[in-house]
Formats: structure tokens, C-alpha cells, sequence
């Protein structure tokens, strides 16, 4: 009885044992893919390219409309103050070495594939690589060098040494080549022709980077040895040696002008009889566009942003929200008259004359004379916006027992007659959101398109990355430093397109003023300032320094019946309440700080000066 | 049944009181104190905004990023912490004197004191502060300490808190061209309405020097 216990549980054990592994409950995992699946797909290939796209945007960029305060292009007017003033440790600091491990596992995966043709290998191997070096390029100019690991797909076992893991960073110098020559070498991977809305790189974009990357090399080597006290570390991870400077200019000169002589891209310019509408269509509209190379873009629906919502003019809002960047003066003076003695340099408002009001004809007229780049990059009082001027009013001038003085209201006031006495765009000193505070709206990405400025359905409007206009402005600074006579060629294509003078000589101020006011809110500033080592002399900290902290320009409408200036604008100029802190830019800027969590995982990291 | 559930609560209650001991530390208790010192002499310094530090190393143990410790405006620092050797040392780049990777060793056993010394660029003495109807007037010495350092600008400052630098003020003015030697600087304050508004004055002045990433100051002085 017992015996037959025992062997009938025994069979059961053996029949549950043979059954029990029945692949029931075993599914293949639906949201992790395997290489096979992967690479076996073209469409799955360019997909994984595409989320590599979507990983890259640093800096200044649209989708970030707090990013432009951080500058002296514009100031934050959303609520009350802010008090800004140093920049952070690690402010715009790039370090993702997962995208290279991913970048690198699409290379090798690319490389093993056996469903696309060699062209196509070639052209996404480049892809991947140039997205790799453009990462690199954007670690550089933050960090210094740091470690390149080439092709290596690192994987880590439990209780391997990971000391061979740990990468000592690479030279300032170093990484500046390896950006360089993987732009290179790539090159002859990427297709020719112009791609859908700039978005993908093909060999110009490539050419593009090498171009700048050699040059903040160049001028890195150049400038910084120039500095009392040079910013370096003993093994160079930070500082490249003076005697690189020419050949690094040299290389971005011959890039540059490759892009310049050959590519398919031009400065646009189609209309001669409204320059500053042309110059927003060349950064801003996407159809038949001939100057964007490489930018961030934006599809509805899924990519969108809310640049336009956000910062429309109160009077154009087309939903609840307005009015979070007021431009600031420091940017629109910079603008030069287009009839200046002095081309090429900053061209001052003036708001008095003679220790009284200066009386301008109507709200417009000290900004309509400007360089039309000013039209492009800022909506001034009186400027259209979509074809209805966007009216900025902060009160009125009125007499007062024969003394002039000013007034002010509520937004969308009127006075006893009827007359505007501030307007409903402000500008108004508050504490409160969706009220402009400096003077000036930006229109550099703001979008026309309509309903872009609604939150549900967002804007479409792209980040331009690499436009034509670099190319010359490169060719033009390379030129400068190499002293080769050919800089005024490059700078004036630049200034002919935008509509201002041409420039006889070249002075190193004409270059960093041209750079400002072509790519303003574009991801050039900061950099530039810091390539230049004049970060620190320009953001100095001090709050009584017109440069230094942000001002403001208000116009108030002359309502003196009978006086000779009724009717007319005067200006007030001031430090702008919004921003009480001058920007200052500390030498330990110049380089951000290595994070110490990544020097403890690995020693062998040299930490930047200052740290 | 219902003891046994007592004494189970019981024996609960005591691992919830007694499990924590293991992983909580006492907070660090030793002091240390210092100052930053130049020949003996305390430095004044720009004590607001983190912006001068010194750093503590504790060598030994896995991780080897430093404690930061932040000197106020008349040079002093202290700083909370466990027993046990520190090397004290400046800030990379960081401060208006020459910089050194030189160390100082603490042995911290519940109080220590300590002076680092440095070599500042300049130093500032004899200063006469003074406000008076729509100008500031400061006359001072500026000392040379290295020889080949170059002033980059000599800053007089307002400020209606004791804090006063080059980034807490009411007013600034810089002015560039200054050599090192007795000094007699005036800065027109008139365009400044909130002078005359402050309940309180504070007036200091500082010397950057060419290169240095801080200014070195005189001490605060109360004006009104």
C-alpha cells in the first residue's frame, strides 16, 4: 500500500517536472528590442538614429525660453524680480557618455548589417559619428578635454577591475582634434543635397562643425594665452598652447569657405525693399529656405514647442500666455544706424538733449533707422507683429503747471480724453505675470503661423544650429587673425545681406559685434564671449555698468495740447527693475566644474581650474 | 493567546527603538577656527556669494572630494567636524593672493586653530573713508606684496549692510588706472538716490589685481 504511495507520488513529481516549463507564462519582452530586431529593419535603423536627433539640443535653445534670460539679450518679465547674477558651476555643462555607448552600439550594429547597401551604411554611419562628434564638441567647450573613447562599447561584469574602464581626460587640444578630424572623415560618408527642414546632417553640417570647432580652438590657443593669468591645468585638459592658434584659424578658414564656394546654401536675400523682414524669414521660416544648414526641428503633432505662446505680445496672445521676454536695450543699441559714421559698432539712444526730453516724431523712430537685423531679432514700440503694430506705451508726458512730467496707468488705460495712457502691451513696472517690463518684445522665433501661440497646439518653429551667415562670419574672424586681408569680403557679405554698411578695415570689435548682432539668442553668445576670454571684462558684476546689468527703454506719448511736441514719443531710460544683479562672470566660469561624483567613480580625472 | 501578542508588541516596539543605532552618527562636534592671514594679519576679503573657500582634504578613505569651507569678510572660517587629520588648503585660482597648492595639517581633536597664510598681490592700509554731500572720498595706501603684480581696478563701494564687495552694493565705481603707493580716489555719487535714502552707510574699498579671480579690501567701515 505504502509502495504504491510513494511511486504514484513520484510519477506525479516526474510529470509536473516535464510540464511545468510549458512556455505559458514566458513572453518575448515588448519594449526591449533585441540587436536582431533591430538591425534586421531599415525602418528600425533610422528610428534609433532618430531618438539619437532628439538627445542633442544643448545650450540656448527654443524649447527653453528661461535659457535667454541668462545672457544680456533679454530679461526674464514673468512675476517679479530676478536676481540672477553669477552662473552656475555647471550652467550649459554637457557629460552623456551613455549617447556615445548607444551612438557606438549603432555603429557597430550598422557596420554588421546585412539589410542595407553600403551607400546606406555609409551615409548613417556618418550620421551617428557627426551626432558623436557634435556631442563631443558641445562637452568641449563647457569641460575642456575630456575622455574619448573612440568606438568602445564598454560592458561591465560583476567583480571585473574597472580600472580599465576609468579614462583619463583627453587634452583641451586633443578633443578639439578628434572633433575635427572625425568631421572629416565623415564628410565623404554624408549625402550632398540639402535635407527636409535642415534636419539631418549631410556632409555641409559636418563641414560646419569642423569649421567652428577649429575656430574656438583657434581662438582659445590665441586669447587665453593672452590673459594675465592663463587658464590651464598642468596636463592641458584645459588651455591649448599658443603656437596651435594659426594652423587651428587655417582649418576653419578653408572649411569655411568650402561651405562658402560649394555648397548649395546661401545667404538669403530676396527682399531688398524690407531687409528686416527678410532677415527674420532667413532664421525663421522653414519653406524655401536657403541659409539654415543643420537645425533642431519642430513637427506638429508630438514636436512642438511653447516659445510662441509664451512670449507673444500681450495684444497677439493667443492663449492665457504672454510677455515672458522683454528684449532689453543692451541688445537693440548694439543694432548701428544704418547711416552711422561708425559702422560696425554699437549706436547709442539718446533720450535727452540738453537736459530736457528728446522729442521723437513718432514711437518707431529711434529703432527704424537701424541696421533691419534689430526688425528681425527684436518687436520694438510701433513694429508689426503679423501685420498689426504691437503699440508699447509706459504713459504719457504731460505738463504740469509747465513743468513736464510723467504718467502712467493701469494697462489698456485711457485718460479723461479719451487718449491712450498706457497701453495694454505695458511696458509697466508689476510684480505680475503676462506684463512686459523692458520696452521690447523678441521676435526672433516668435511664429506667424496661426494657432502656434495656443498651449494646446504649440509652434513648429525650429532652432537653426548652422547658418550660411557663420560660414562667412568664420571665414571672416579666421581671416582677421591670419591676417590675410581678405576679412572685410567675408564680414561685408554678411553686412550687405542684413543691410547695413560695408566695413573699410576690420577691427576685432567689428567681429565681435557682428557676431552679436547676427546670431543673437541663437547659442553663439555665451560661448563667443568665452572663446574670446572677454566674458569676464563684459559681465563684470558691477550693477552701475550700463554692459554689465540689464536696462530698460520706455516710451511715453507727448498729450500737451497746444505745445509743439503734442503728439510726439520721448524715452526713458534705466536699469531694469527685473534684473537688480549685474551679470557676473567669474574666471572659474570660463571652464565648468567637473561634477565629484565623476572624479570619485574615476581618479584619474583632473578636476578644472578653480575647483 | 492574547500575552503572546503582548509580548510580541513588546519585543517590536524595543527593535524599532533599538534598530537605528547602527547607521546614525552623532554630528560632527569638533571646531575648527582659522583665519587667512598675511604676515600674521587677518585679510579682508569678499565674504558673501561662496566666493572665497578653502578646502578640507581627509585623506584615507574612498572618496576624495573636499569639504568646502567659506571664509567670511574679515578672513575668518570655522567649520564643524569629526576628529581626525585635514589638510587645509586654498581654492584653485581661487582668492586675491598668489595661488599655492601648499597644505596646512590639522589634527582636530575637539577644538583646533589654525592660520593659513598667504601671499596676497596687495594689501590695503590706512584707509580714510568718507561720504560728503554728493561725493565719496576715500584716501589709502595700497602695498605691493608681489612685486610684478599689476592692479586691474580699485573699486570704492557703498552698501547699506555690513556686507560690502564688489557684488553687495549700493554703489560702485571702478576706477582703472591706479598705481600701488598712497592713493586719493572721489567718486561723484549724486546720480545715486538711494545713498541718501539708506538708514545705514557702510563704505569699503578693494583692489583686483590683474589675473586674481577676487579683490582684496579694506575693512568695513560704518559711515552713518
Amino acid at each position: 500500500m505504502k509502495k504504491k504511495y510513494v511511486i504514484m507520488s513520484m510519477l506525479a513529481a516526474c510529470l509536473l517536472s516535464t510540464t511545468a516549463c510549458s512556455d505559458f507564462l514566458d513572453q518575448q519582452p515588448d519594449r526591449i528590442l533585441t540587436d536582431d530586431q533591430i538591425f534586421n529593419d531599415k525602418v528600425m535603423i533610422q528610428s534609433v538614429l532618430a531618438n539619437y536627433y532628439g538627445r542633442v539640443t544643448w545650450g540656448q535653445h527654443v524649447a527653453d525660453w528661461g535659457g535667454l534670460t541668462v545672457l544680456d539679450e533679454a530679461a526674464f518679465c514673468n512675476g517679479g524680480p530676478d536676481h540672477r547674477s553669477t552662473f552656475e558651476d555647471n550652467r550649459w555643462r554637457v557629460y552623456d557618455y551613455t549617447l556615445v555607448r548607444d551612438i557606438n552600439q549603432f555603429l557597430k550594429g550598422v557596420r554588421e548589417t546585412t539589410v542595407l547597401t553600403a551607400d546606406e551604411k555609409a551615409s548613417l554611419e556618418g550620421e551617428a559619428r557627426f551626432l558623436r562628434a557634435w556631442y563631443y564638441f558641445n562637452v568641449c567647450r563647457g569641460l575642456g578635454g575630456m575622455p574619448i573613447v573612440g568606438d568602445e562599447i564598454f560592458d561591465y561584469q560583476t567583480g571585473m577591475d574597472v580600472t580599465s574602464l576609468q579614462y583619463p581626460r583627453s587634452t583641451e587640444a586633443e578633443l578639439y582634434d578628434y572633433i575635427i578630424s572625425e568631421c572629416q572623415a565623415v564628410y565623404g560618408m554624408l549625402p550632398e543635397e540639402k535635407q527636409i527642414n535642415s534636419a539631418r546632417a549631410n556632409k555641409w553640417v559636418a563641414k560646419m562643425l569642423e569649421a567652428r570647432a577649429a575656430v574656438y580652438a583657434g581662438s582659445i590657443a590665441n586669447y587665453n594665452n593672452k590673459m594675465t593669468n592663463p587658464i590651464r591645468t598642468d596636463g592641458g585638459e584645459v588651455g591649448i598652447p599658443a603656437d596651435k592658434a594659426s594652423g587651428y584659424y587655417q582649418i576653419a578658414l578653408v572649411a569655411a569657405e568650402d561651405v562658402i564656394k560649394n555648397s548649395p546654401y546661401q545667404l538669403q536675400d530676396r527682399r531688398v525693399d524690407d531687409r528686416g523682414k527678410n532677415f527674420y524669414e532667413a532664421v525663421c521660416v522653414k519653406d524655401n529656405n536657403t541659409e539654415v544648414i543643420w537645425a533642431r526641428d519642430y513637427k506638429y503633432p508630438g514636436q512642438t514647442h511653447g516659445f510662441t505662446s509664451n512670449n507673444a505680445p500681450k495684444s497677439h496672445a493667443e492663449d492665457i500666455d504672454n510677455s515672458y521676454l522683454g528684449g532689453v536695450l543692451n541688445l537693440v543699441e548694439d543694432y548701428e544706424l544704418v547711416d552711422t559714421q561708425t559702422p560696425g559698432q554699437k549706436s547709442l539712444i539718446q533720450t535727452t538733449i540738453n537736459g530736457t526730453y528728446k522729442f521723437y516724431d513718432s514711437a518707431d523712430e529711434p529703432f527704424k533707422n537701424r541696421d533691419p537685423r534689430l526688425w528681425g531679432t527684436i518687436i520694438y514700440p510701433g513694429a508689426e507683429f503679423k501685420s498689426i503694430p504691437v503699440v508699447l506705451q509706459a504713459g504719457q508726458l504731460v505738463k504740469n503747471n509747465g513743468e513736464w512730467e510723467l504718467i502712467a496707468g493701469e494697462l489698456d488705460s485711457k485718460d479723461a480724453n479719451g487718449n491712450v495712457l498706457t497701453a495694454l502691451n505695458g511696458p509697466k513696472e508689476s510684480n505680475e505675470q503676462y506684463i512686459n517690463k523692458t520696452g521690447f518684445y523678441v521676435r526672433k522665433y516668435l511664429d506667424e503661423t496661426p494657432s502656434a501661440g495656443t498651449r494646446g497646439r504649440g509652434s513648429e518653429m525650429w532652432m537653426p544650429r548652422f547658418r550660411m551667415s557663420e560660414a562667412y562670419m568664420i571665414a571672416a574672424e579666421a581671416s582677421f587673425e591670419l591676417n590675410n586681408g581678405r576679412a572685410a569680403e567675408f564680414i561685408n557679405a554678411v553686412r550687405n545681406r542684413a543691410g547695413v554698411k560695408p566695413l573699410e578695415t576690420v577691427t576685432f570689435d567689428n567681429i565681435v559685434h557682428e557676431y552679436r548682432v547676427e546670431f543673437a539668442f541663437e547659442d553663439h553668445r555665451y560661448w563667443d564671449m568665452k572663446r574670446w576670454r572677454l566674458a569676464d571684462k563684459v559681465w563684470n558684476g558691477n550693477n552701475n555698468d550700463p554692459q554689465a546689468r540689464h536696462r530698460r527703454l520706455w516710451p511715453y506719448r507727448v498729450v500737451a495740447p497746444g505745445d509743439p511736441n503734442d503728439g510726439k514719443w520721448v524715452f526713458v531710460e534705466d536699469f531694469l527693475f527685473m534684473s537688480p544683479n549685474a551679470r557676473y562672470f567669474r574666471m572659474q566660469n570660463y571652464y565648468n566644474f567637473l561634477d565629484l561624483g565623476w572624479v570619485n567613480n574615476n581618479p584619474k580625472l583632473v578636476k578644472n581650474p578653480y575647483q | 493567546m492574547k500575552s503572546i501578542s503582548n509580548i510580541f508588541s513588546v519585543i517590536l516596539l524595543l527593535v524599532l527603538f533599538s534598530g537605528c543605532g547602527k547607521d546614525n552618527f552623532d554630528a560632527p562636534e569638533s571646531k575648527l577656527v582659522g583665519r587667512v592671514t598675511y604676515q600674521g594679519q587677518a585679510l579682508n576679503l569678499r565674504g558673501t556669494g561662496e566666493a572665497v573657500q578653502l578646502q578640507l582634504y581627509q585623506d584615507g578613505y574612498e572618496k576624495n572630494d573636499p569639504i568646502s569651507v567659506f571664509v567670511g569678510q574679515d578672513g575668518t572660517f570655522s567649520a564643524l567636524l569629526f576628529d581626525g587629520e585635514y589638510r587645509l588648503t586654498t581654492r584653485d585660482g581661487n582668492g586675491p593672493w598668489v595661488n599655492s597648492h601648499e597644505s596646512v595639517t590639522v589634527n582636530l581633536n575637539g577644538h583646533a586653530e589654525v592660520n593659513l597664510e598667504v601671499t596676497p598681490y596687495f594689501t590695503i592700509s590706512n584707509e580714510q573713508l568718507s561720504v560728503s554731500g554728493s561725493a565719496m572720498n576715500a584716501s589709502f595706501t595700497i602695498n605691493q606684496i608681489v612685486p610684478d603684480a599689476k592692479i586691474s581696478r580699485v573699486m570704492l563701494l557703498l552698501s547699506k549692510t555690513q556686507f560690502a564687495d564688489d557684488v553687495n552694493n549700493l554703489f560702485r565705481q571702478d576706477f582703472s588706472d591706479v598705481t600701488p603707493g598712497s592713493v586719493n580716489l572721489s567718486a561723484n555719487i549724486s546720480g545715486n538716490t538711494e545713498i541718501a535714502k539708506a538708514k545705514a552707510l557702510y563704505a569699503r574699498v578693494g583692489v583686483l589685481a590683474n589675473g586674481a579671480d577676487q579683490a582684496i579690501y579694506s575693512p568695513v567701515v560704518r559711515l552713518k
